[in-house]
């Protein structure tokens, strides 16, 4: 039949999946394996570090068992976001990775690695060339001050760049950040598929099991594009996939469930129909992509804001409680008399107040609810590490031994679930690179290196 | 005579929270009986302005609240107070954030 078949493994590499079930898929016939290994989801640090979400030996052991299936069957894997951010250092990793294991295994292959980090001196001259950025969410532009302050900035690549590797014979494509769906989408739409069913489908595949029911991130699935449509449905025999569990997953980490934009157009679901194929299938039909005008990627980088520190201590005192915001508001006031360099070295001090309000802040309904105890997280971030860990013990020392009106506690405050009390967190980040880059050709800044791997 | 009225707790099977990138989030409220879902959305209660005041935000701070019948689903997105693990953030997957939602309450038909 005319088709294409992709094998989705895991929606978080390194989390582990469905061993039985990923093996259910091959028996499939895929044409390939597609993993996606990275997000924005894990917050700023992973950006701003370059660093891994989770330890390496636990990518390793997830790329092992895809990439021996891919090789035993020659059949391309196509992982993208290597490992979380995407960026070159990461990249490096997952490279080094690969060829561990086809060391260990005695494998040979070509494999493409796609760069998908921007040269810093070459992104501020495009910035330039394009009058400013459009921002998806930072209330400034991209200048130069933001990039210099920016760890690594990347740019999520779309089909294409994966489309050229594997049209130049790659059989293994490491990438740097894409764009998640078009790890699934670019082996259809190299051989004519419609590509507002590939990417749909790559949408659903790059998250695994979560479009089944019962929805798990570790269940492998198992998508099928044909020239009108595309089925979907999990590897393990015991779960299915419904029209309702698949139409939801056009909600999932998205702000609307049918204006989808991506690299170079937005994907409209508008008239997207699911339909029961049978038990355990779901067919899709309608999903149109629609292309922009001017191409553009997105953006990410984060920007360092300093060094963080924290102590974590329990209240159990009623009395103490019932006061809290006035003897937190008096320690903030004694630390920044102690000391002088507070807005120089743009210090920060913050307490998350466990049991109250820590986990909605601002947007807590309920304001007044007295707890009978409370976890006090007492954060600071300063220009050094060390002046972040000298608030944040300052800080806990006036609170331990912090006076208040009926004080019966007079032995001390503040309950300490370990020693040592100081937890020095390191660079703290904030994203401010999530801006659009046009681009002429969409691999532009994508450069792929093909290495052929022996042995 | 007061209106009665059902908790959307007692109708909805999902009311769930995340992030949409780092800069938004969104709520997905999901139903398993269709009657339901049409219950509530033909009741026309959930709306940006709803929101906004549940939330505390502006209405203008609410990007999405629309009902989407493919997955049974009332689909809301707001923009994040601060940006996913800024100073200040509480919520970095943005994943708790749903309790307002569970205070609605639907009219029922007299």
């Amino acid at each position: 039949m005319d088709e294409i078949v992709g094998l989705a493994p895991s929606g978080s590499l390194g989390s582990g999946y469905n061993l039985d079930a990923f093996k259910a898929g091959l028996e499939d016939g895929p044409d390939f394996i597609g993993q996606d290994a990275g997000s924005t989801d894990m917050g700023p640090y992973y950006h701003g570090t370059a660093s891994m979400f989770l330890p390496r030996a636990t990518y390793k052991h997830d790329l092992s068992t895809m990439l021996r299936a891919a090789r035993e069957r020659k059949i391309p894997l196509i992982v993208g976001s290597v490992f979380t951010s995407g960026a070159r250092k990461q990249l490096m990793d997952g490279v080094e990775v690969i060829r561990e294991i086809a060391r260990e295994h005695a494998l040979s292959f070509r494999v493409a690695v796609i760069d998908a980090e921007l040269d810093k001196t070459d992104l501020k001259r495009r910035v330039a060339a394009a009058g400013g950025l459009e921002s998806l969410g930072p209330e400034h532009g991209l200048g130069d001050e933001v990039i210099d302050r920016c760890g690594p900035i990347c740019a999520q690549m779309g089909v294409e760049p994966i489309v050229r590797a594997l049209e130049e014979g790659a059989e293994v494509v490491i990438a740097g950040r894409a764009c998640d769906d078009v790890l699934f989408a670019a082996l259809p739409i190299m051989r004519g598929f419609d590509r507002g069913l590939a990417l749909h489908m790559g949408k659903i595949l790059e998250c695994a099991g979560i479009s089944a029911v019962p929805c798990d991130l570790a269940e492998p699935m198992i998508g099928r594009i044909r020239r009108d449509h595309f089925v979907v449905r999990p590897g393990n025999a015991a779960h299915r996939c419904t029209t309702i569990s698949v139409a939801a997953h056009s909600l999932y980490e998205r702000g609307d469930p049918c204006i989808q934009p991506g690299p170079g157009g937005i994907n409209d679901l508008t008239h997207t129909v699911f339909e029961q194929e049978d038990e355990r299938t779901v067919r899709v039909t309608g999903s149109a992509f629609v292309p922009d005008k001017v191409y553009r990627v997105k953006l990410e980088g984060a920007e360092l804001v300093g060094q963080r520190s924290v102590v974590m201590v329990g209240i159990r005192d009623a009395i103490m409680i019932r006061q809290l915001d006035e003897v937190l508001e008096a320690a903030r006031q004694r630390a920044l008399k102690r000391f002088p360099m507070w807005q120089e070295q743009r210090c920060v001090l913050d307490f998350h107040v466990y049991g109250r309000n820590a986990v909605m802040r601002n947007l807590e309904p309920e304001k007044n609810a007295v707890p009978h105890e409370v976890g006090l997280l007492i954060e600071a971030v300063a220009g050094t590490q060390e002046l972040a860990n000298a608030i944040a013990m300052y800080v806990r020392g006036t609170l331990q031994h912090a006076s208040y009106p009926g004080i019966i506690t007079t032995a001390g405050n503040l309950a300490y679930p370990f020693s040592p009390f100081n937890i020095p967190v390191g660079p703290a980040y904030r994203f401010s690179a999530y801006h659009l880059l046009p681009l002429a050709d969409p691999c532009e800044i994508f450069p792929m290196q093909m290495i052929d791997v022996k042995n | 005579m007061p209106v009665r009225t059902a908790k959307i707790l007692d109708l909805a099977q999902v009311i769930r929270s995340k992030n949409a990138g780092p800069f938004e989030l969104t709520f997905d409220i999901m139903f398993e009986e269709r009657l339901n879902y049409e219950l509530v959305k033909q009741s026309g209660v959930i709306t940006r302005e709803l929101i906004a005041r549940l939330y505390n935000v502006s209405n203008n701070a609410v990007l999405v609240c629309r009902a989407y019948d493919p997955a049974l689903a009332i689909k809301i997105t707001i923009r994040r107070p601060i940006s996913s693990g800024d100073l200040g953030e509480s919520d970095v997957y943005g994943c708790q954030q749903h309790v307002p939602l569970t205070t609605i309450e639907i009219p029922l038909a007299k």
